[in-house]
């Protein structure tokens, strides 16, 4: 085969973003149309270059062909559509329900979203894995969190220990999840900005004060709104098929749930501080489609 | 040259399932037989055909297994299924409707004295 027609085969991979046992069968069947086109054509009486050239000619464009195959594909089951779902609404639930007091259902929880996520990634990476992903690094986040109350001394050692390995292994899966699709890495971060907001809206200030527990109590129910919402921007993500919905929903569920957070965080969400967490939020959703970018080039 | 090609649009899985009805078809032969039977009518950017293939296969409609030829080369061929041809007799039934009265109205008027 050509170098123009490798490139072209190059073209349709770089576009499908689907999963690489997919994505080999796409690129087989192509690679076969491409050899019995070229040798009907050179059979016709035409060099090696002039077939090749009337062969792309005769596909038409790479990127329609691979956007048209991933929207074929790209739709998700009503069961895979709520199944990706869950995580939210179970997170949101232990705040609604007051149940992240019980150390039972957080244990729980946490061994649900982790066996999940095994088996996601052992079942090649379907498209409901990426929100239990994102939980998954929820622990690794929370503990790093919690290092800053230990006593003095101590938790400057755990962090600078701490910190670097788990931004290690945060980046490595992020890196994983956009070699997949830079869309899934946005939808698997999609929590973190209202995470974030809730998170500066409860304040817990330097210690574990009684106001603190308090003032997640009192907000549980929005904080379970929240999250209701997320996990309805999920299942509307798995059943669309086109990208640029896919992506302005992510961005336009991202707006609207950080504004539910200020607004039901009863003023303790300043304008600016909504500001740089709207701005957290775009850098978070959008930023994989650079870095994917780059990935692509440095190969 | 676009209301030709929107027609095809409009009647493209139905012309694939037709082909593949008639026995199971790889991407190539659909493209080849549907130039030939058309007699050059149906020619269409060749990529095209298998994202309707992909989205036929992942309605149920066809289904897709490859076999290896005598040569070592593997090929990828269509069948219908069941639901396939629940769903192509549903469209022939449809399109010969449509036929049928896009004639009684499109056919000159001198056509339909000669009837009378």
């Amino acid at each position: 085969m050509t170098t123009a027609l490798s490139h072209y085969l190059d073209s349709v991979r770089e576009n499908l973003k689907l999963d690489s046992s997919l994505e080999h069968e796409v690129i087989q069947e192509l690679e076969t149309h491409i050899e019995d086109e070229l040798q009907e054509l050179k059979q016709s009486g035409l060099s090696e270059e002039e077939a090749a050239k009337t062969c792309e000619t005769l596909l038409g464009s790479a990127k329609l062909v691979a956007r048209q195959i991933y929207e074929a594909h790209s739709q998700g089951s009503w069961t895979q559509a709520l199944f990706a779902a869950m995580p939210h609404l179970l997170f949101g639930l232990l705040f609604a329900l007051s149940w992240w007091q019980g150390i039972i259902w957080l244990l729980g929880m946490l061994v649900l979203v982790l066996a999940v996520v095994v088996y996601g990634w052992w079942r090649g990476k379907p498209a409901w894995l990426f929100p239990w992903l994102g939980y998954s690094l929820l622990p690794v986040v929370s503990a790093g969190l919690l290092l800053l109350y230990l006593p003095a001394g101590w938790s400057w050692l755990a962090i600078l220990i701490y910190i670097p390995m788990a931004l290690l292994l945060v980046c490595a899966i992020t890196t994983k999840t956009i070699k997949r699709d830079w869309l899934y890495s946005s939808l698997m971060l999609l929590p973190l900005p209202v995470i974030i907001g809730w998170f500066m809206a409860v304040e817990p200030g330097s210690k574990f004060p009684d106001y603190w527990l308090q003032r997640l109590h009192d907000f549980g129910p929005w904080i379970g709104l929240s999250f209701l919402a997320l996990a309805a921007t999920v299942v509307a993500f798995i059943r669309l098929r086109k990208r640029w919905l896919k992506v302005s929903l992510l961005v336009l569920s991202g707006l609207i749930t950080l504004t539910l957070v200020a607004f039901y965080a009863d003023g303790r969400l300043s304008i600016p501080a909504l500001l740089m967490l709207i701005i957290v939020m775009l850098i978070m959703l959008l930023s994989p489609a650079l870095v994917e970018r780059l990935l692509r080039h440095t190969g | 040259m676009a209301q030709r090609r929107e027609l095809i649009k409009g009647s493209f899985d139905s012309l694939i399932l037709c082909l593949i009805d008639q026995q199971p078809m790889y991407g190539y032969q659909i493209i080849k037989e549907l130039e030939k039977r058309s007699q050059g009518y149906f020619r269409f950017k060749e990529g095209t055909l298998y994202p309707a293939l992909h989205r036929l296969e992942r309605a149920g409609l066809i289904q897709g297994r490859w076999q290896t030829l005598p040569s070592g080369r593997q090929r990828r061929y269509y069948h219908i299924t069941e639901k396939g041809l629940h769903g192509l007799e549903t469209k022939r039934s449809q399109w010969l409707d449509f036929l049928k009265a896009m004639n009684l109205i499109i056919q000159p008027v001198s056509d339909l004295h000669e009837v009378d």
